[in-house]
């Protein structure tokens, strides 16, 4: 039987990059010194599973780096060594170079393995010279009496791999119970785990979990061996063993599921809450235990009578095994026929339910009960939760276009029959009308969900900084604390991919123009390391999104006298502030005196502003000499549907996005002035403002010829503002944009299409095409 | 940092071959056997084929254990199963040197007793 294997490789990449994410974020959170020992967790986790997945899928490159990194990473795990600042470097360079191998492997493309095996030596090194330096051993938290272990923490010294444990031996279990026993108030879990044959294939070890539980608690170790076949039949990749643990304290249920997340799927897990009789009937078939090696059953059975705080006599029908009388309620743990569980603990809900699914209950005990489910949980206290390790499935995006797409014509055809509803008469026509009501806010949400599944947290933009600011000041010697907040809110996944570009400039510019160096800092009375602020907020249906720091601010005269000297400004002109700050979003412009690799080409500022326009958004930009500046992006939720004002020209009907409108008016005769040609300015407070006629530009035959016959929409757009000369205007309304590029072709002055309510089709204006097509018509 | 790199990365092969050559090597005829230092699923088959030939041995086995520097549950499980095998034919299996990676691992598996490396020191 083969497997194809490369099915799954897509899967495989996607997780690992993902994996690798929430690594480098999990390593930039960590202190050094001081490191939270879930976070070192989490890091041996992702390269734990890549290594699995790499060696699985034959990718030996990657298998083999892992492992040293994971080597290394136990080493952390154990408090066998401490994070230092260079291992942490050391680290995040292994992030790199893992990426950078999927990502050839993903391609199919050789990589330059010299990069990779010197950053293995080094990481071999630093094990190597851990184990030729004194040991230092981290105090582990245990909570649990220190058991009377033979080979304590003194001998680990040697051995790089013993990381000082307390969990009890088998042998002493019983001395161990006795305390438990006295004492009804610690609760405890019980754990049957059953790996499957593959279990090692996968990459999982049990010790590894072992270890890990040990340290949530006072562990106690029943193998059962029964499946060991002989020493001929041994396959040695498989395992054939089982476990029966009992861990007591107060560890909580999902801290257990995370220790064994890794082996989902290649084990029968089943976990029960010790001290909890209501449970009992939830006891699965494969939770007997019938053949524990290595215990004692009548000090286990004792153990459990006292905590579950049952009949004392239930002692004496544990200790026989193959009892298939009644046993008393609480001899779960010894039972080998569950079926007979009284009726009257039958039907009792489990107290523990496996990934969220309550255990199946009942007289009839099922064959054999769920493995561990796949559902992760969020923990809103644990510090890895806030990386974005949420409950999900994973969907195409084409899927959800698709989904969007129905949604879209469904929001039309409600839209037709409102319209054809509002104009019946007749008896029924009341509660037609009704039922078109509830089927349009039915449809809009709908649509609302539908958009919903589109968004996500900016924190996915977000979460590349800290590393990136980390490399850039580190290169420049400067000191940035980077702060973020906002990160949950959430926007339409392309504006999202669209708008991490223009972000890493803005940020890169902040800490390469804006923030001052750390003794420039403290001379200026500021604190030596700068803040760069990267905030996002709902605004009205907007998003914005802010990058702020509090270096220097814009130097105005240098802007000024830059622009003077480039003849963008006449030698005598007086520029407000605004127009200042607005030069320096011109291509080209760089008031840098040296180029370096992260800016001062004078590529960047206009980019940005154009990548934001593109997303129908704006950029702002407020600075203040010695405070800092701040730049200030307004984007709207989603690319997919647009507040757009309806306006009539002749028989045509056109959308403007509400973004780019500043208000309608009916312009009086006396406003009015022609300029030689044909070009038409009207006077708007104070400004002179041309007039574009929409009818003109399209071809369209107008109801209206004469300026005060019609109305003037006054734009935006690209910062100038024009008034658009329509007949009427029609209404407001929310429209879905469907692309104009791909259902035909690209057409200046028009950023989309929309089907309106009549069937018929509207073109959604694009303001800033406008004015451009507009002058370029003028200057024909 | 450049120039340590090839002494220490010398004596970081040193070590690994010497583990690696020593198998079956012992003094004592057949009956000894070092484990190597590394005993993890990647080295299970070989650590299994190297005891296979003391499988059946009559006299008492020595195992050295002393060099063992990492050792996984696929290790220990192909040790136990070696040591169970022996014990039900009444043949004995001895441990010499100390290695504390190996008997955490077992007591944190529950594999001491049956190994009785708990009592052995």
């Amino acid at each position: 039987m083969t497997i194809d294997l490369t099915q799954f490789h897509d899967a495989f990449f996607e997780e690992s990059f993902e994996a690798l994410d929430s690594m480098e974020a999990a390593l930039l959170k960590l202190d050094i010194g001081a490191p939270e020992p879930e976070l070192i967790n989490t890091i041996f986790r992702v390269a734990h599973s890549i290594k699995g997945g790499s060696a699985t899928f034959g990718f030996s490159d990657i298998a083999s780096f892992t492992h040293s990194l994971e080597t290394l990473l136990d080493e952390l795990r154990s408090g066998g060594m401490q994070v230092s600042l260079a291992i942490s470097d050391l680290l995040l360079k292994s992030v790199d170079v893992m990426r950078a191998m999927l990502r050839s492997t993903q391609a199919k493309q050789p990589l330059d393995m010299q990069k990779v095996s010197d950053l293995q030596f080094d990481l071999e090194l630093t094990i190597a010279q851990k184990n030729s330096a004194p040991p230092k051993i981290a105090p582990v938290a245990v909570l649990a009496p220190a058991a009377p272990a033979v080979a304590a923490a003194p001998a680990a010294a040697a051995a790089p791999l013993a990381a000082p444990v307390t969990g009890a031996s088998a042998t002493s279990a019983a001395a161990n119970a006795a305390p438990t026993a006295a004492n009804p108030g610690p609760r405890g879990w019980e754990i049957s785990f059953r790996p499957y044959r593959e279990l090692f294939a996968r990459g999982n070890d049990p010790l590894r979990m072992m270890r890990e539980l040990a340290e949530l608690g006072e562990l106690t170790v029943h193998v059962d061996t029964s499946a060991l076949p002989s020493f001929a039949d041994l396959d040695s990749q498989s395992c054939y063993l089982a476990w029966k643990l009992e861990l007591s304290g107060e560890a909580r249920e999902e801290d257990i599921k995370q220790v064994f997340e890794w082996a989902e799927g290649d084990c029968d897990l089943e976990l029960r809450q010790l001290g909890a009789p209501a449970s009992i009937s939830a006891a699965p078939a494969n939770a007997q235990a019938s053949d524990v090696t290595g215990t004692t059953p009548a000090s286990d059975a004792a153990v459990a009578d006292a905590i579950l705080s049952g009949k004392p006599n239930a002692a004496a029908a544990t200790e026989t095994p193959t009892s298939n009388t009644v046993p008393g309620p609480d001899s779960e743990q010894s039972s080998p026929a569950p079926a007979v569980t009284p009726p009257s603990v039958a039907g009792v809900p489990a107290p523990v339910a496996h990934g969220g699914r309550s255990a199946p209950v009942g007289g009839a005990s099922p064959a054999r009960e769920p493995t561990l489910t796949a559902v992760k949980e969020n923990k809103p206290d644990s510090p890895v939760a806030a990386i974005g390790d949420s409950g999900s499935i994973r969907v195409s995006v084409e899927k959800i276009d698709e989904l969007m797409n129905t949604v879209g014509e469904l929001v039309i055809t409600q839209a037709m029959l409102s319209q054809l509803g509002s104009a019946l008469e007749g008896p029924n026509a009341e509660k037609l009308r009704a039922g078109l009501a509830q089927l349009e806010r039915n449809t809009r949400e709908l649509q609302e969900s539908v958009m919903r599944v589109r968004m996500l947290p900016i924190s996915f933009v977000f979460s590349r900084f800290p590393r990136m600011v980390r490399d850039i000041a580190q290169r420049l010697g400067k000191q940035i604390d980077l702060k973020l907040t906002g990160e949950q809110t959430e926007l339409d996944k392309t504006v999202l991919e669209k708008i991490g570009d223009p972000l890493v400039h803005l940020v890169r510019n902040s800490i390469d123009h804006g923030i001052e160096m750390p003794e420039a800092r403290i001379a200026a009375g500021k604190p030596a390391a700068g803040t760069v602020h990267l905030d996002a907020c709902h605004r009205g249906g907007n998003i914005a999104v802010e990058v702020s720091d509090d270096g220097g601010g814009l130097d105005k005269e240098r802007i000024l006298a830059k622009a003077r000297q480039r003849g963008l400004v006449g030698q005598n002109d007086v520029l407000t502030d605004d127009q200042i700050h607005d030069l320096i979003f011109l291509p080209g412009f760089s008031t840098a005196e040296k180029t370096t690799d992260l800016s001062g080409r004078g590529v960047g500022m206009d980019v940005v502003r154009r990548n934001v326009k593109e997303l129908g958004g704006k950029i702002e930009l407020r600075s203040e000499s010695g405070q800092g500046s701040r730049f200030i992006i307004t984007l709207p939720l989603t690319l997919a549907i647009v507040d757009g004002q309806s306006v009539a020209v002749g028989s045509e009907t056109y959308i403007i996005p509400l973004i780019s409108i500043v208000e309608s008016m009916r312009l009086k005769e006396t406003a009015i002035s022609r300029l030689s040609g044909h070009n038409e300015v009207f006077s708007f407070r104070g400004d002179y403002l041309p007039i574009i006629r929409l009818h003109e530009l399209f071809g369209v035959e107008p109801r209206a010829r004469a300026l005060h016959e019609g109305l003037v929409v006054i734009a935006e757009g690209d910062g100038r503002r024009v008034g658009l000369f329509v007949d009427d205007l029609l209404g407001q309304q929310q429209v879905v944009i469907k692309s104009l590029e791909a259902n035909y072709g690209h057409v200046e002055g028009v950023s989309g299409a929309t089907i309106l309510g009549d069937g018929s089709v509207a073109l959604i204006l694009d303001v800033t095409g406008i004015i451009h097509a507009a002058s370029m018509r003028a200057a024909a | 940092m450049n120039k340590r790199k090839p002494a220490v990365a010398a004596r970081a092969t040193r070590r690994g071959r010497t583990a690696r050559t020593n198998p079956g090597a012992g003094t004592e005829h057949k009956t000894a056997f070092a484990v190597a230092a590394e005993c993890t699923v990647a080295d299970a088959g070989s650590l299994k084929a190297g005891l296979a030939k003391l499988l059946d041995e009559p006299g008492t086995v020595t195992l050295d254990i002393s060099a063992v520097q990492r050792i996984d549950t696929a290790g220990l499980q192909v040790l136990a199963t070696f040591v169970r095998e022996r014990d039900s034919h009444g043949r004995q299996v001895q441990w010499r040197g100390e290695a504390p990676a190996m008997t955490n691992a077992a007591r944190l598996l529950g594999l001491g007793e049956l190994l009785k490396l708990a009592t052995q020191q």
